[in-house]
């Protein structure tokens, strides 16, 4: 139990909201950012990520809850503050985490001004909605609940390992409006989610009762999907389950097609609007999948003793086996290997950019031009992002500063409001060393200095070669 | 200048990323946590009435009625390892006009007398049925003789009998368990 709740500590101390890029979207020097939108404008001529290095980013948090609320250091006693956070928080509060490690990426123009960029990237993304009233049922029992019942549809998780084969196309239509389109091969490692639960748990009292109370589950309808876990469970040796899970990342698990598509307008040089929408596709769910489900009511008043007349040699009555035999009968626990298909959590991101300051790349000086397409060295804007989650989207909106300093660098801050915090800050930059293009982005920085009182905290970071367009 | 710039806010941004930290916690009160949870659930229940303790066939008095139950979920693991308390609530209600002696033996897998509770019933009429409660809590080391336990005889006596005798003796009962994990 300790393990568990450190484990969902360390979960809300790691990391805001779970895959939203808001600093690396429209921030043209980084090449990753073409992954957020492919249809972003393009600033290089070609790009090479440092394979694995290219793009590291980890992505972790909870809403209503912090690793300070439950082991702060002091008087009271911890497991009041546990009880405490149980009450407060409710069944849309959710624990996050999401990791993403860039394997390749490469990106080159050809003669036409077409960008074309590939890579592979793995993901891996878990997400935990706060099960309320199972939780108030583990923490304090049924007593102070009776007549109270308790939602199994509370109980909603979703988990998932995957990795990712892209390759895109950008094109800038003309110089108003830049247009791309990434498809992708999804190849699933492990996946496992159970939502759409239904039914209750209930303890009544009342009349017509042969005993004191009725327990009942009653229209229960729970599952859990899984797929890649069988198969691991009856391996044994490490060695072997590294072997298969390292197939699987090579196109060798449950397979999925999707797109990205994304555009950018810029109707003059002071104002520009993007929008994209990534992962519209599915992973088909058909080798080594194995589904749980368990359907039914039943009721239960204790057990029920009816003395039967002694006879010698005769069995008694087997009231406690028949009780669990019908309790099996009614609600059987069904494991089934039916493929599933999933849809990939759809994403969405849009911007409106006004650029400002001083110009750049006009007749007097074009020394600050360095390739990329900002005509101004600063820029403000509001960026919107929102993910579909089984309990419906999940929107962040965000207001940015960006700014270039010279040639080398390029800086970019966020303040974002999202389900985790309104007070979220961020800040990112972009340097041009060589050829080396190096990015770092942080947000949450204002817990950087407690951590533990954060909701979430996100980070990127990648090396990439970066051939620029006047080399 | 500009360049310099550069390399002096990466390094900064570096270390904020790397200084950051967790304050004004202990995680050591993990170790302090635990679940209370206090769960009640029915036991068993009964329905006897007054010609249960007369024989139809041979015409004689049956003093004492019996009847086993498992009750496997004592012994269990979860249960064995964590219980800390168990307050049992017996209501007999009867219309028989006779004292009843009931008793809740616990034995173990090798029917070994592990618990026993006893308690007298009021006797009551027809008209008038009488409720008798009786709560017993268990606790301490008689926690690990309840938990040793997997059944249940429930021995229900009668002082006397005859063929006249009418009315019935209800039981309801429940458990609170106390459960530390």
């Amino acid at each position: 139990m300790q393990r568990l709740l450190f484990i969902f500590a360390v979960f809300m101390t790691l990391g805001a909201m779970a895959q939203n890029k808001q600093l690396l979207y429209g921030f043209d020097k980084v090449p990753q950012s073409l992954l957020l939108n492919p249809g972003a404008r393009v600033s290089q001529k070609a790009h090479f990520g440092i394979p694995f290095l290219s793009q590291i980013h980890v992505n972790a948090g909870s809403t209503g809850v912090t690793v300070f609320d439950i082991f702060k250091e002091d008087e009271s006693s911890i497991n009041d503050r546990i009880r405490e956070q149980i009450f407060s928080l409710n069944n849309k509060d959710f624990f996050t985490a999401n990791q993403q490690l860039e394997i390749l990426n490469f990106g080159w123009k050809n003669k036409n001004g077409t960008y074309f960029s590939g890579g592979i990237y793995q993901e891996l993304d878990f997400m935990l909605y706060f099960p309320k009233d199972l939780a108030v049922l583990a923490w304090e029992g049924n007593r102070n609940y009776i007549n109270n019942p308790f939602d199994f549809s509370d109980l909603t998780f979703t988990g998932e390992v995957i990795t990712a084969f892209h390759f895109g196309l950008n094109k800038e239509v003309n110089k108003n409006l830049t247009v791309g389109i990434r498809g992708k091969i999804y190849s699933s490692i492990i996946d496992f989610r159970s939502t759409n639960n239904s039914g209750t748990f209930l303890t009544r009292e009342g009349e017509g009762l042969d005993n004191f109370y009725e327990h009942s589950i009653n229209n229960a309808d729970v599952s859990i999907q899984t797929s890649g876990y069988s198969s691991l469970r009856e391996m044994d040796g490490s060695d072997e389950v590294v072997k298969e899970l390292l197939g699987r990342t090579l196109l060798g698990g449950n397979l999925g097609v999707g797109i990205d598509i994304g555009a950018t307008y810029r109707p003059n040089e002071l104002w520009e609007y993007s929008a994209s929408m990534l992962d519209l596709g599915a992973i088909f769910y058909t080798k080594d999948v194995e589904n749980y489900s368990a359907k039914g009511s039943y009721a239960l008043q204790g057990i029920e003793l009816i003395f039967p007349p002694i006879v010698n040699g005769e069995p008694g009555i087997p009231y406690y086996d028949t009780i669990g035999d019908d309790l099996k009968e009614a609600i059987p626990i069904d494991t089934l290997s039916n493929s599933y298909t999933r849809l990939r959590p759809l994403k969405m991101n849009a911007s409106i950019k006004r650029n400002f300051g001083r110009r750049v790349g006009s007749e007097s000086c074009d020394c600050l031009k360095m390739g990329g397409l900002q005509d101004y060295n600063q820029a403000v804007g509001v960026q919107l992002y929102n993910i579909f989650r089984p309990k419906g989207p999940q929107l962040a909106g965000t207001l940015f500063y960006q700014r270039r300093f010279g040639r080398y660098l390029s800086a970019k801050a966020t303040y974002t409001a999202d389900p985790f915090s309104y007070t979220n800050i961020g800040f990112g930059i972009a340097a041009d060393i060589w050829k080396i293009n190096f990015y770092l982005a942080a947000d949450n920085l204002l817990s950087y200095s407690n951590l533990a009182k954060s909701n979430g905290v996100s980070l990127q970071f990648g090396l990439n070669i970066k051939i620029k367009e006047e080399e | 200048m500009k360049r310099s710039l550069t390399f002096l806010s990466i390094p900064i941004l570096l270390i904020f990323c790397f200084t950051a930290c967790v304050k004004d916690t202990d995680f050591k009160q993990g170790d302090d946590v635990s679940l209370t949870p206090v769960v009640e659930l029915d036991l068993i229940y009964f329905n006897l009435v007054a010609e249960d303790f007369f024989d139809q066939v041979t015409q004689t008095p049956v003093l004492t009625v019996n009847d086993t139950t498992k009750i496997e979920f004592l012994n269990e693991s979860g249960v064995r390892e964590n219980l800390v308390k168990a307050d049992f609530q017996f209501t007999f209600t009867n219309s028989i006009p006779r004292q009843f002696l009931a008793e809740f033996n616990f034995l173990n897998e090798n029917n070994e007398q592990k618990y026993t509770i006893t308690t007298n019933v009021e006797s009551g009429s027809e008209d008038d049925p009488v409720i008798t409660n009786f709560f017993e809590t268990i606790e301490g080391a008689d926690i690990t003789r309840l938990t040793s336990s997997n059944k249940v005889v429930v021995s229900v006596t009668i002082p006397s009998s005859d063929i006249n005798l009418e009315g019935t003796l209800n039981l309801k009962s429940k458990t609170t368990y106390f459960l530390e994990f």
